[in-house]
């Protein structure tokens, strides 16, 4: 009896195994492998032993510039925050012939691709670039001694202007399914708009702001065009620049692999937050709807 | 949810020309004198496309009405090479009796790559040109010998490039570049070791002042640990110098920094600074001077795949490139390279006047004296290496 129970049970194979095969195939092949494998391998020398030194040399060479990555993602990350959440509002509370336009306007930096981005900061931002010469002539600042841009401030600054757009995106959706009822009801009992937002627009579309914010700071941990073509040659620089060079000039891939690692720790804290949330949202919807 | 459609849609592109890739290649295979598919990768910047695409394929269809070239273009830098080594070394781990590339463009350190794994086929000595062919650079490739395996197209050389209005006597060596800098700071630009080959080239020439072993770094070796040990010092001053510097995104960026003043002196490569100069992207009265005690250049090579499809079509073409009149019109009068050949057999091809521009500021007894290599391998590693570990 006990035999054939089991024996039956390892047959019955649930039917939805097969739809979910080939998606969960293609998930292991190019995501889960490659992780897996550029983990181990960061603990692979390059003569094929195993051991922390790669993790050493990336101590001593490179900790500067991942301090450097994290200090600009997360400056970046919530300076767009703010300007996103700001954006948002005046999106979601303004409907005239200018908010229509904005709304038009803000889109377009979604659509142009990093290295696009790059080019232009890099004749943007120059000593001698647009934003310096304007300054100059406003008379703002002496063309002789212009600011410096090439650095932590530019770079954040390319990436601020990337990123706003693409979290207004997903927070004003957020917004946008606030029902007007709640903050009607909230102002007729007194609140103003200070309140109202921080009462009732944030705390309701916490989810959607966070999940923003952490796909804006994943995204700028992952970049390579932008500091690679601002700030390339400078010390500190990015650990995407500094993957770069190793494989590029050493075909090193024990350090760049290291580096990678790094990067995945980085963004570890957000992932976890990312997976928790979603998957708090799909429990809450499925005990809501039973 | 983006990342992973941008990540589908780049495999879809790779997937689609890959097989286009292979479909072209069967088209060519079946009938031998009627058409053959000639698939010619290349690595360097956007002109090299330019050069397969538009230069050498019309050409050479001209001559060869049976040879068709499909240029396939892998980026700048050793990058650009390295992808070529691993389409290479793909092809000879799945033990295809026929490989898809038949011949390449690819940058020095690809030759050490390649040799180490026996992908390359010694067809240099067949080819007539070869008699042309006097540059040491064909016979060693940082440190390894490649005699036969490979012939260099051009030849390209760094210096440093300066704007005549501020700067009206240009420092003459590395020793007197350092004081130039103490007296204007900011103004002497460069990209550091990570944005591109004119900043790595200026900091190995700035090895090769400091310790005066360009011999034994670039040309007999051996490699040993206790020379690289010994440049703490050099790098130390080399950080000390950088506190006077102006950094600049990329090989581009500091030919750019150039031409909008915010600069007045930084290390550009000859060929893009005539090239920006004809396109009228840097000021006409920019200047170029080769400091003592030298700087690198480095060639790029022809080199043909051990199973390559179509070898002697290949050698049609690496010889057809490598000829006296195509080597005067094109690599030096177009694209502003120096000659992959000897120079001497260039004598009449080229105008006095474009003579006189390509080799007016940095001369030819200039290019023999100063005109250096860049280091053994080994010590390459370990000089870029050291920047970033003495440098923070």
């Amino acid at each position: 009896m006990a035999d054939r129970l089991s024996v039956r049970r390892k047959l019955r194979l649930p039917p939805y195994l097969l739809l979910l095969f080939p998606a969960v195939s293609f998930m292991l092949l190019m995501y889960a492998y490659p992780f897996v494998s550029s983990f181990t391998r960061s603990f692979v020398v390059s003569d094929g032993k195993l051991g922390f030194f790669n993790y050493a040399k990336t101590w001593d060479l490179y900790l500067k510039d991942i301090a450097f990555t994290f200090a600009v993602t997360v400056f970046s990350t919530s300076v767009t925050a703010v300007l996103a959440v700001l954006l948002a509002m005046y999106l979601r509370f303004r409907q005239s012939v200018v908010s229509g336009m904005l709304a038009g306007l803000y889109k377009l930096p979604i659509f142009i691709p990093f290295v696009v981005v790059a080019q232009m900061m890099t004749t943007f931002l120059a000593p001698h670039g647009l934003l310096n010469l304007t300054l100059a002539r406003i008379g703002l600042i002496n063309i002789d001694n212009p600011l410096e841009l090439f650095n932590f401030w530019g770079l954040s600054f390319g990436f601020i202007w990337k990123m706003i757009p693409f979290s207004v995106l997903i927070i004003h959706g957020g917004f946008q399914m606030i029902d007007n009822s709640y903050i009607e009801a909230a102002r007729s009992a007194g609140a103003r708009r200070g309140k109202v937002i921080t009462h009732i627009l944030i705390p309701m579309s916490k989810s959607s702001i966070m999940v923003a914010l952490v796909l804006v700071y994943s995204q700028i941990v992952g970049t390579f065009t932008l500091p690679y073509m601002l700030i390339g040659g400078k010390i500190p620089t990015t650990i995407t620049v500094d993957i770069a060079h190793r494989v590029n000039y050493f075909r090193d891939f024990g350090v760049a692999n290291t580096l990678g690692v790094c990067s995945y720790l980085l963004v570890l804290g957000t992932a976890i937050y990312y997976l928790r949330s979603s998957v708090k949202r799909v429990t809450e919807a499925e005990s809501s709807g039973r | 949810m983006q990342t992973r459609k941008i990540v589908s849609l780049v495999l879809a592109t790779l997937l689609v020309s890959t097989l286009a890739l292979a479909g072209g290649k069967g088209d060519g295979g079946g009938e031998k004198l009627e058409q053959v598919k000639l698939v010619y990768m290349t690595a360097g910047d956007v002109n090299m496309l330019a050069l397969g695409q538009n230069v050498i394929a019309p050409q050479l269809a001209e001559k060869y009405p049976g040879i068709q070239v499909m240029t396939v273009h892998t980026g700048p830098g050793n990058a650009g090479s390295q992808l070529i080594f691993e389409k290479l070394e793909a092809e000879s781990n799945s033990n295809k009796e026929s490989w898809d590339v038949d011949v390449a463009m690819v940058h020095q350190i690809f030759m050490k790559w390649a040799m180490e794994k026996d992908l390359l086929m010694p067809y240099a000595k067949d080819i007539p040109a070869w008699k042309y062919v006097t540059s040491p650079f064909a016979k060693n490739s940082l440190g390894v010998d490649i005699e036969g395996y490979a012939i260099p197209m051009f030849h390209s050389q760094t210096a440093l490039a300066y704007n005549p209005d501020y700067v009206k006597n240009p420092p003459k060596s590395y020793a007197e570049l350092v004081d130039w800098v103490k007296k204007n700071p900011g103004k002497f630009g460069y990209n550091g070791i990570k944005g591109g080959m004119s900043g790595v080239s200026f900091t190995v020439g700035w090895v090769y002042w400091k310790t005066g072993k360009y011999q034994k770094y670039a040309v007999s070796g051996p490699f040993e640990q206790s020379e690289v040990d010994s440049w703490e010092q050099a790098f130390k001053d080399l950080g000390e110098f950088n506190k006077y510097v102006t950094f600049t995104g990329g090989n581009v960026g500091t030919l750019d920094a150039l031409n909008r003043g915010e600069i007045w002196m930084g290390p550009v490569w000859v060929d893009m600074f005539f090239t920006f100069m004809n396109e009228g992207k840097l000021d006409p009265k920019t200047r170029m001077v080769l400091p003592d005690p030298g700087m690198p250049g480095q060639p790029m090579y022809f080199i043909i795949p051990k199973k390559a499809a179509h070898p002697e079509e290949a050698k049609k073409f690496v010889d057809f490139v490598s000829s006296p009149e195509f080597q005067a019109k094109e690599i030096v009068m177009r694209f502003n390279w120096y000659p992959g050949i000897d120079g001497s057999y260039l004598k009449g091809a080229i105008p006095q006047d474009i003579y006189d521009k390509i080799y007016g500021d940095v001369t030819p007894e200039d290019l023999a004296k100063k005109g250096r290599a860049f280091p053994l391998a080994d010590y390459f590693s370990a000089m870029l290496e050291s920047y970033e570990k003495w440098i923070k």
